[in-house]
């Protein structure tokens, strides 16, 4: 990692007409790392990207590469590169002339073209007499080979991705998941990775920020934003959690007290929700029903009632053996495993 | 499998009927008669190629050629026009971009003719529209390039230009905005872009517009003769003038099928390099 940010946003805002899509975003990015954009889809996410990128003008603030502003200089002339969710391939060149793309805008004789371009497949792991097949032939995977190979060829400074792997069926994902992050740490480059899915952000990245309403509401790395959200909506975008409202040093659904919890929410796991036998302690404790269980493995998952309040707690299958549908048994967990958000 | 096949042929049977009456069997009576002896109207039994002789040798290339010429050129001129107007109409989509289509769209409801009259009253010297307007609001005072080359291909270009732009048109729309986004990323300038990436990609709908222009302005006549007054001699006016005031019959059959083979020539080399499939199953 070099010193300083590589790319730095200071208040960036884009609007279309009366609709603010990026609303005043402030983040530095640091040299070599991943950094994932999560957020849901409307959140503007995919507009800072391409602003990032060149594609598109903010409506106002400004784009740094290290010192200097790029917010006027057009897509031609930055050096990053944006693998599109699509991945726009162009669909009547062949493999080579695809990866060979960027060299060839700037001019490069074709030996030498081809000879980056073979490198580069050997890079992605795409095999040498690809070089003279249609994309068209090319499976969804290896497409995806192509798009990151014609990307990283062109030798940018900063890769952008807009959600370039959201088409995709859930096992060549996590392969290409995988190998993203290899390739990341195997460049060295800067990844600035967009996504709808906190789960794919959580594999990946080095860093975070979760994006609402055009606004970043938190950044940081994964364990970080994992063990504080600084939300209830960035506590519930990280997955299934249980929220409850405090008032008063009293959980409202549970009619349980929180001693000393200051008023807000309270964010709990489902796997720090535990059923207690005789004698077990908790900092909170309340009674529930069990109303369903799902099988997730080596875990099972439990949705409990208490009036009209769901509840989902996930123990590991000894803890779970004891346990039958429509009991009535007493819960509870500690303050410490759980997350305060003001909001 | 048999009984799709025959519901297929069913379907198929009436425009087979009308292309066989309407297109096959005309083709086949002018291929015939252009064998037989010149100025004769049996079917005989002694065929010749007099016919074809005299097509290639007295003179006929030259219609030909400028009815060639007229739509190459013709052909040329409207991709010049068009394409520039398609980008710019699948750039702005919207409601604006609807009504300039529609403005272009419209003047093919008007019959042909009326719309050449239309043109040779404006381009009229004297008390023309354009001549008398000018003389009357500027005191200016111009000729008129009627009865002229120039004033056919203007008409061959204006009736033409719609044929080529729609189908490219077409073409822009299967053009995906992010490819295009892409080749910017990667470096190209607005030349590279049009090089690498419009243009190979908008080249099928070129081509079919290409080749409507190419094969309608070959066999246009009206153009030429109100535009064109008798200066110009193209291919079909000397087709016309060898079956009506000669009534040579025999050698205006020679010089159609000779027509029919360079048109064919022309279009079919194109039509074998067109992905149609990629166009249609959009």
């Amino acid at each position: 990692m070099g010193a300083g940010p590589i790319l730095s946003m200071q208040a960036l805002s884009k609007r279309f007409g009366d609709v603010v899509a990026v609303d005043s975003v402030t983040l530095d990015i640091e040299d070599g790392e991943f950094f994932t954009i999560v957020g849901p889809s409307g959140s503007g996410k995919s507009t800072l990207v391409r602003i990032l990128a060149g594609l598109e003008q903010p409506t106002a603030g400004q784009v740094m590469l290290r010192d200097g502003d790029i917010t006027n200089v057009p897509a031609n002339q930055r050096p990053t590169c944006m693998v599109f969710q699509s991945l726009a391939l162009f669909t009547h060149k062949s493999v080579g002339e695809n990866i060979e793309f960027a060299a060839k805008m700037k001019g490069v004789a074709k030996a030498e073209r081809k000879q980056q371009a073979l490198e580069t497949m050997d890079v992605v792991r795409l095999p040498q007499d690809y070089y003279d097949r249609s994309v068209t032939q090319c499976s969804g995977g290896e497409r995806q080979r192509v798009a990151l190979a014609r990307a990283l060829a062109s030798d940018p400074e900063i890769l952008f991705f807009d959600e370039p792997l959201s088409a995709m069926d859930y096992r060549l994902r996590k392969i290409l998941e995988v190998e993203m992050k290899d390739l990341h740490r195997r460049t060295g480059k800067t990844f600035i990775y967009i996504t709808h899915s906190l789960e794919e952000a959580m594999v990946m990245s080095d860093r975070i920020a979760i994006m609402r309403a055009g606004r970043i509401v938190q950044a940081g790395t994964p364990n970080d934003i994992y063990r504080q959200p600084s939300s209830r909506f960035v506590a519930e975008f990280m997955g299934e959690v249980n929220t409850f409202s405090v008032e008063g040093g009293r959980i409202r659904e549970l009619g349980a007290t929180a001693a000393g919890v200051d008023d807000g929410y309270l964010v709990v796991r489902p796997e720090y929700l535990r059923h207690l036998g005789d004698g077990d302690e908790a900092d909170v404790r309340f009674s529930a029903a069990v109303d369903n269980d799902y099988m997730l493995g080596s875990r099972t998952q439990f949705h409990l009632s208490v009036d009209d309040q769901v509840l989902i707690a996930e123990l590991p299958a000894a803890a779970a053996a004891g346990l039958t549908i429509g009991e009535r048994r007493e819960w509870g967990f500690d303050l410490a495993d759980t997350a305060h958000v003001p909001e | 499998m048999a009984q799709s096949r025959t519901r297929l042929l069913a379907v198929l049977l009436p425009l087979s009927l009308l292309l066989l009456a309407g297109f096959v069997v005309p083709i086949v009576i002018v291929a015939f008669y252009s064998f037989i002896p010149p100025r004769s109207f049996e079917f005989s039994s002694d065929l010749t190629l007099q016919n074809y002789a005299s097509a290639i040798g007295d003179g006929y290339w030259r219609p030909l050629l400028w009815s060639a010429i007229g739509a190459l050129l013709t052909t040329i001129i409207c991709l010049l026009l068009a394409w520039p107007t398609a980008k710019a109409l699948d750039r702005f989509a919207g409601r604006w971009a609807q009504i300039a289509t529609l403005l272009i769209a419209l003047p093919i409801f008007i019959s042909e003719s009326v719309r050449l009259i239309g043109l040779s009253l404006f381009l009229m010297p004297g008390g023309g529209i354009l001549a008398g307007s000018l003389d009357a609001l500027f005191g200016v005072s111009i000729g008129t390039i009627l009865n002229t080359h120039l004033a056919a291909l203007l008409g061959l270009v204006y009736v033409h230009f719609p044929f080529v732009l729609f189908p490219l048109l077409l073409g822009f729309s299967l053009v995906p905005r992010e490819q295009i986004e892409a080749g910017r990323d990667l470096g190209a300038g607005r030349w590279q872009l049009f090089r690498e990436i419009e243009l190979p990609l908008t080249a099928p709908g070129a081509a079919v517009g290409a080749l409507f222009c190419f094969v309608l302005s070959l066999g246009a006549n009206a153009e030429m003769t109100i535009l064109g007054g008798q200066v110009v001699t193209v291919i079909t006016r000397a087709i016309e003038q060898r079956f009506s005031y000669a009534q040579d019959w025999p050698l205006g059959a020679a010089l159609t099928m000779l027509v029919i083979a360079v048109t064919a020539i022309v279009v079919f080399p194109v039509l074998k390099r067109i992905d149609m499939e990629r166009l249609l199953k959009r």
